[in-house]
């Protein structure tokens, strides 16, 4: 089969188009032939070598396809069903095995690509606003990085909760996409400064949450237009890491609370990985979530795919179809 | 009137008995005389001038009696009425004029000492145990410094809401107390790793809330503690300030959450005040919150109440009787 490997981290180019044998599942592995398999900056690192895997390795973690043979332990899938996963090294392939606790059915009504787009930014948005914070119809939440992958996603389903949402963007381009998916204030954070703005837009009462990606560039002022006793939830660091932080801010600024949750963690029991994906598929078939699909690779052009995420052209999702 | 007088911080010995004029209320005023008022340690920190506050001045922030004048604004208390405050400078002496909204009001069946006793320290464990961290039937809590002023009722709280209480306290006289007050582990951190025994007391799980008052000493393994997704609740320092927080530690720990609160935040309006000591005041009428009132002195001997606080030998409320 037809595989992408890196054997030396390094920039795009040290992923390499390769043939390997198709992998034999594990007794507790299912192989799937895949349909679509998602791009995202975890895998980045895995190829520059910021977070470290042994070598030569599959890139990829996230992906959808076809079930073609299962390990002699695996009871609730056959050949044949289609599934999606999240978390398992191997899916720039035309074949992965994946473990099958962390494989879920794809149900009908919901494509392949649809399915691979929204594993990792589906359910991320949907256990941050279900499960981190549960976000309640009339409450106020800022979402950073609103247009981007999990952004709009965010920002789709906290409007269909029937929060009012306030995002921050970098560009009148971007305050358009977030505005199409329910944002009521988006914020240009490049021409206004965000901690005043938001301030100004609750009456300076201030948000019952912040959704923060961004980190280092946002974190402090995040904390400053929180309401008293409001939430920060950290979930990552596009502008870097936040530095250390005296607690002592957190009573000052209201008797605050601050999470940095991951998806691993909110999916590490196979109730909740069902119970998030199943939730999100459910949104995307009825069309109350809407993906943006806009940029699909063949997987021989992997290293185009990660120019291109690298440079931040590209809004929407990214995959490869093997 | 009798008061407590001090004309310049330092050692308990500044602290005077002196004659003052009866108070006056200004329009949104009420006067109380004091039935018991509060020895606590934010009183010994005016005295020493850690807080700043100008001199002359009467410290003391607690208390309970009856109304003995109103301004003509107050609406929310009447003369007659046995009320209950925090916050209110000037509360060692027989009488005590501040703002009526701070004053809540005294069911019959709860002492004038009890209602003194309950302020601070009894609403402090109500927000701990309600609000900052909703405590459920089943759930397991680390309480640190479990025979403290505080501890001591968030204990009692804590199993009065069905949770499993693991308490930590520094002697064997001091488990003691912790037990009497319900905790069902408690563990002596001079003799005992309170990380290990505590991982071992839920069976490697971890418990849900960390309740921490101590701060530096404890923060840090008390993170190691909790379970994934719990929840440390800092509301002090007593053994000194927490180091700055790098916050991906939550993540790295399993997507922890944490706050840093202070009473204010949870008794913000006038509302929320009277409901809570409310709530306090029947507990301690159903007999399900017992203060442990470790010593009344006359007003006159405040000085040696705060020898006695800054020792730490009493276990218990201290309170004055003017």
């Amino acid at each position: 089969m037809k595989a992408i490997q890196v054997k030396q981290p390094g920039g795009p180019e040290a992923m390499e188009l390769a043939d390997l044998p198709v992998p034999q599942p594990k007794p507790n592995e299912a192989v799937a032939k895949l349909a679509a398999a998602g791009v995202n900056f975890i895998d980045v690192y895995f190829r520059e070598g910021r977070y470290k895997a042994p070598l030569p390795l599959v890139l990829g973690q996230e992906g959808a396809g076809e079930v073609t043979a299962v390990g002699s332990e695996v009871r609730d899938l056959k050949v044949g069903d289609r599934v999606a996963w999240v978390g398992a090294f191997g899916s720039y392939a035309e074949y992965s095995a994946v473990p099958a606790d962390r494989l879920v059915r794809i149900p009908d009504g919901v494509s392949d690509q649809q399915a691979a787009a929204a594993m990792l930014q589906g359910m991320t948005a949907h256990y941050l606003l279900y499960s981190t914070y549960p976000l309640k119809r009339g409450e106020t939440t800022l979402i950073h990085a609103a247009a981007g992958g999990v952004g709009l996603l965010l920002t789709q389903m906290a409007h269909n909760i029937g929060a009012r949402v306030i995002a921050t963007v970098s560009t009148d381009e971007k305050a358009k996409l977030a505005r199409a998916a329910g944002a009521d204030d988006v914020i240009l954070y490049t021409q206004s400064d965000f901690e005043i703005e938001t301030r100004r837009l609750t009456g300076n009462k201030g948000v019952d949450v912040v959704y923060d990606s961004v980190g280092k560039t946002t974190f402090e002022k995040g904390l400053n237009v929180l309401r008293p006793r409001g939430m920060m939830v950290l979930f990552g660091g596009s502008s870097g890491a936040v530095p250390p932080y005296d607690l002592i801010g957190l009573a000052h600024k209201g008797s605050l609370y601050v999470t940095r949750p991951t998806l691993m963690n909110y999916t590490a029991s196979r109730e909740d990985l069902v119970a998030h994906s199943t939730a999100v598929f459910g949104m995307i078939t009825s069309g109350k979530l809407k993906l943006r699909i806009d940029h699909t690779y063949p997987l021989a052009e992997a290293q185009r795919a990660h120019r291109e995420l690298e440079g931040r052209k590209t809004t929407g999702k990214l995959l490869l179809i093997p | 009137m009798k008061a407590i007088r001090v004309e310049r911080t330092g050692g308990p010995e500044v602290m005077q008995l002196v004659d003052l004029p009866v108070p006056e209320p200004k329009a949104n005023e009420a006067v109380v005389r004091v039935a018991a008022a509060g020895v606590n340690s934010i009183d010994a920190q005016f005295r020493e001038g850690v807080f700043k506050t100008p001199v002359p001045f009467v410290p003391g922030q607690e208390g309970a009696g009856v109304v003995t004048a109103i301004g003509s604004g107050v609406k929310c208390v009447k003369v007659g009425d046995r009320v209950a405050w925090s916050g209110t400078l000037g509360s060692y002496a027989e009488y005590v004029v501040g703002l009526a909204e701070s004053k809540v009001p005294v069911p019959s069946s709860v002492s004038d000492e009890d209602a003194a006793a309950a302020m601070l320290q009894g609403l402090t464990a109500h927000y701990l145990c309600h609000d900052a961290y909703k405590l459920k039937p089943g759930d397991t809590a680390l309480v640190h410094a479990a025979a403290g002023g505080v501890g001591l009722l968030v204990v009692q709280m804590a199993k009065s809401l069905g949770a499993r209480v693991i308490g930590t306290v520094s002697s064997e006289e001091k488990a003691s107390f912790a037990r009497e007050a319900g905790a069902d582990e408690v563990i002596v951190f001079t003799q005992t790793d309170f990380e290990a025994e505590t991982k071992r007391l839920t069976g490697g799980k971890g418990v849900d809330v960390v309740y921490d008052g101590v701060g530096k000493a404890t923060f840090a393994k008390g993170l190691n503690v909790l379970r994934s997704r719990g929840m440390l609740v800092l509301f002090g320092n007593s053994s000194g300030p927490v180091p700055p927080v790098d916050p991906v530690t939550l993540s790295e720990k399993g997507s922890l959450y944490m706050a840093r609160t202070t009473l204010a935040h949870f008794t913000a309006t006038r509302d929320e005040l009277v409901a809570r000591s409310g709530d306090v005041f029947s507990m301690i009428a159903s007999g399900s919150l017992k203060p442990k009132i470790a010593k009344t002195y006359p007003l006159g001997d405040a000085a040696q109440a705060h020898r006695d606080l800054g020792a730490r030998k009493l276990t218990g409320k201290l309170l004055l009787i003017p």
